[in-house]
């Protein structure tokens, strides 16, 4: 309700009326999944370094049609972040920047609901840039791969069963292959692949088994 | 895109802009378990490469095959617009899709990456098999030195004289020799002899030291083949010294590399011939059978491999004949090679099937003795003994025609398998010393025996239900569950048998005397009996299975267990070996079935 009246708000406040289909419903049965790569986890205080977006039709993932892109930050990523991304400062500097990416990502996404892995921080990350720029935060409906898995796979738990939603253990309980990981692309495709298996389960009222083994040593961050 | 795998067959073969094109173009599908991805009879706009799940290959309902990661289908959907079976996703399953057009335009484009997708096996197979003849010449020249037969180092002094040197050189066979001038080492060759006499017109008693040269130039036994090539290239040398831990050994010669490059067959038929005794034949027989690794390491086809393994072999057995046989024996038998043998068909030696029919009586203390030389012989050379006993020494194959002739007949009547087994195992029978006509005789009372008598033939044929063809990778998914083992395929029986029993079956009954299978459906062909674009196929997916055969063969002698020769562990091998192995297995139950309604074998 809330965010519904938000959209209400935005929809009427929205800055650019070229962007109001954002608020109409995108094509039916497709969905956008979304990775961003930050240079930390606040994000009212990081910047968006690299962003991905794969359309999903159906059951088909559509990765020749992806959208990749390396962001040009007003701020070099740190050491940390060069880390875990792999991107340094020269290959950043080298991309695009937001006011030209954003256009571009905009049409991309459409009205499509947007998937991904803690989709709100994505989605937080990105609006963060969205807003400024249509006065409007992105009103697209959002799907969190982890909430489903949670459903599929906690759902009537008994109390004090361990809870696992870190990104390698619902990969590899999916039986889904690891790909070089932190990669906003690699990232991206791997959440379509577990979105498009968990919604087919969800659809035929399939349980994911709670004694299976899962591999628990890789940390995962988003 | 990254995940998707570059080097798994046949997407090696692509170059890197071809290869970026196809990861561009690429989408990714999802089918649910029960989905049916590809229909049979179907086109299909895209080739799929499974990432994660599995596929079960149906046909009219019954599982031909599991497909897992890495495997493609269907490329006959594809290319020739029609699947050849269903594929069924049997879990959750993600494959690559890869477009229709784009695939066709690369097939256009890069020929070795067109021959993964031709339809006929045969032309699969042969440009495969191309494939692997490039890998030869690189594994050669990666050999070392000391695996190479070079000649060996003999020394004279250096006060020899050019004569003796001749002499030496005469008696061992070789070309130069290492001349021993106190501390100083230095070589003399023949070409240096001929030079002092002829044009320096130097006496023979010419010491050595004033002819010889001491400039040597040595490479040492551990260094690479290629290292030599350069070194004779650079010093323009036809000889190099070989020296092991600091003393000269021999000599290589660029003879010697030649005869790594075209193995050294062509020089065992020699050494056979020249053979004074026993010990003298062991040494080609064991070469004959390193021969056949090195011809097949050079990429050489394996059915140029059987043959000129069994013409070897053959020239083997029939030198110890020569060499063993009583003169009773040699006047009036005649010695057979049976089974694989006999077919031309043996690469790795596996068993020894052989006979001996006589056309006369001869005394029993000659066929006696013949009877354990002749084994005895052969088991020194490394012939594994027959499990079925078919071997001379067994009084059972070595007898007269007359009787023997008896014993076939009681054979066909008695409607036992082993006994159709040995029906079989004699209609392979080659004459390789003795009266030939003695097994020709045989053989013509074996096909008058059978004329006409179908229920006798489709008895004979039903030997090819002995053993199912395998559905590949079923096996695995009921093993896996239970979390045992991987599924193995066994070629001898899924494979050759079914097809060599077959084609012998019906070249019986039209009395066909090639021996060889490839030689009985050429004959089959002419006859009408077998259309001839399956002849082909028939033939090409024989040496699919001799060839991943004779793989396993020397791995398993490599690793110590030769009963595990016929075995192909399927995740062992690429996904396109296993297309090909999928491909050949389907061309066997197309003829299983050609032979069932032939020989009415379901009646029995």
């Amino acid at each position: 309700m809330a965010r519904f009246l938000r959209n209400l708000f935005y929809r009427v406040s929205l800055g650019n009326p070229a962007y109001r289909f954002l608020f109409q419903p995108g094509p039916p049965d497709e969905v956008v999944v979304i990775d961003c790569e930050t240079t930390g986890l606040n994000p009212r205080r990081d910047e968006m370094i690299a962003v991905a977006a794969i359309k999903v039709q159906g059951r088909r993932i559509l990765t020749s049609d992806a959208f990749r892109v390396v962001i040009r930050a007003d701020k070099p990523p740190t050491a940390e972040s060069i880390k875990v991304h792999h991107l340094r400062a020269q290959e950043v500097a080298l991309g695009k920047q937001m006011h030209k990416v954003l256009p571009e990502l905009l049409h991309f996404i459409g009205g499509r609901p947007i998937v991904g892995y803690y989709v709100d921080f994505d989605v937080a990350m990105l609006d963060k840039y969205v807003l400024p720029y249509i006065q409007a935060k992105l009103p697209n409906p959002r799907i969190d791969v982890s909430a489903i898995y949670y459903a599929l796979k906690y759902r009537n738990a008994p109390p004090g069963t361990v809870h696992d939603l870190r990104f390698a253990s619902m990969l590899s309980d999916l039986g889904l292959p690891a790909l070089h990981q932190h990669d906003a692309f690699n990232d991206a495709l791997m959440t379509a692949m577990m979105y498009v298996q968990l919604r087919d389960m969800q659809e035929r009222g399939v349980q994911i088994g709670r004694l299976r083994n899962v591999q628990q040593h890789i940390p995962v961050s988003a | 895109m990254q995940g998707f795998d570059a080097t798994n067959p046949p997407f090696d073969r692509l170059l890197q802009h071809e290869l970026d094109e196809l990861i561009s173009s690429l989408d990714v599908g999802y089918y649910r378990p029960g989905e049916v991805i590809v229909q049979q009879a179907h086109a299909s706009e895209n080739l799929h490469v499974v990432i994660k799940g599995s596929v079960e290959v149906r046909e009219s309902s019954s599982l031909r095959l599991v497909l897992g990661p890495k495997d493609s289908f269907d490329s006959r959907a594809v290319v020739h617009g029609a699947a050849g079976e269903d594929f069924v996703a049997t879990e959750e399953t993600l494959c690559h899709l890869i477009p229709r057009d784009l695939l066709l335009g690369l097939i256009r484009r890069n020929p070795a990456f067109a021959a993964f997708f031709y339809a006929d096996v045969s032309r699969k197979l042969a440009a495969f098999a191309e494939a692997r003849q490039a890998e030869g010449v690189e594994s050669v020249l990666r050999s070392r030195i000391r695996d190479a037969r070079f000649g060996a180092a003999v020394f004279i002094e250096a006060n020899a004289t050019i004569e003796q040197a001749g002499r030496t050189m005469r008696d061992n066979n070789i070309n130069a020799l290492y001349v021993r001038d106190g501390e100083r080492i230095g070589v003399v060759t023949g070409m240096n002899l001929s030079k002092a006499v002829v044009l320096r017109r130097l006496a023979l008693d010419t010491p050595l030291r004033e002819v010889c040269h001491f400039d040597v130039v040595a490479i040492d036994a551990d260094d690479f083949i290629f290292d030599a090539l350069l070194l004779m290239t650079k010093q323009d040398k036809r000889r190099l010294a070989v020296r092991r831990d600091g003393a000269f050994v021999g000599f290589l010669e660029d003879i010697d590399l030649l005869g790594l490059f075209a193995g050294n067959s062509q020089l065992i038929p020699g050494r056979i011939e020249r053979a004074r005794s026993l010990d003298d034949l062991a040494a080609p027989a064991r070469d004959i059978q390193a021969q056949v690794e090195r011809l097949h390491g050079q990429g050489l086809k394996v059915d140029l491999v059987a043959d000129i393994t069994s013409d070897l072999n053959r020239r083997l057995l029939h030198k110890l004949f020569d060499m063993i046989a009583p003169p009773s024996i040699r006047q009036h038998g005649c010695l057979l090679l049976m089974g694989s043998e006999g077919r031309g068909e043996q690469t790795a030696r596996t068993d020894q099937d052989n006979g001996l029919l006589l056309g006369a009586d001869v005394p029993a203390e000659d066929l006696a003795a013949f009877r354990a030389d002749f084994s005895g012989a052969l088991e020194s050379f490394g012939f594994p003994p027959c499990p079925g006993n078919v071997v001379v020494s067994n009084p059972v194959w070595s007898q007269s025609v007359a009787s023997f002739i008896r014993q076939l007949k009681s054979w066909l009547l008695s409607r036992d398998p082993d006994a159709a087994m040995n029906i079989a195992i004699f209609s392979d029978a080659v004459a390789v010393a003795g009266d030939p006509e003695h097994l020709a005789r045989a053989k013509r009372s074996l096909v008058e025996l059978l004329r006409g008598e179908n229920a006798l033939l489709a008895q004979f044929a039903r030997l090819i239900e002995t053993f199912s063809t395998p559905n590949l990778g079923v096996l695995s998914v009921i093993m896996a569950s239970v979390g045992v083992g991987v599924d193995e395929v066994d070629l001898k029986k899924a494979g050759t048998f079914p097809i060599v029993h077959g084609v012998r079956t019906l070249a019986i009954e039209k009395a066909v005397l090639a021996s060889s299978t490839a030689g009985r459906i050429a004959s089959l062909v002419e006859m009408r009996t077998l259309d001839s674009r399956f002849g082909l196929e028939l033939v090409s997916a024989l040496r699919v299975f001799m060839e991943f055969r004779l793989r396993s063969q020397l791995r398993a002698i490599h690793r110590g267990r030769p009963e595990q020769e016929a075995l192909v562990r399927l995740d062992e091998i690429t996904a396109a070996d296993r297309d090909i192995l999928r491909d050949a297995l389907r061309v066997v139950r197309q003829f299983r079935e050609f032979i069932r309604v032939h020989y009415n074998l379901a009646a029995f």
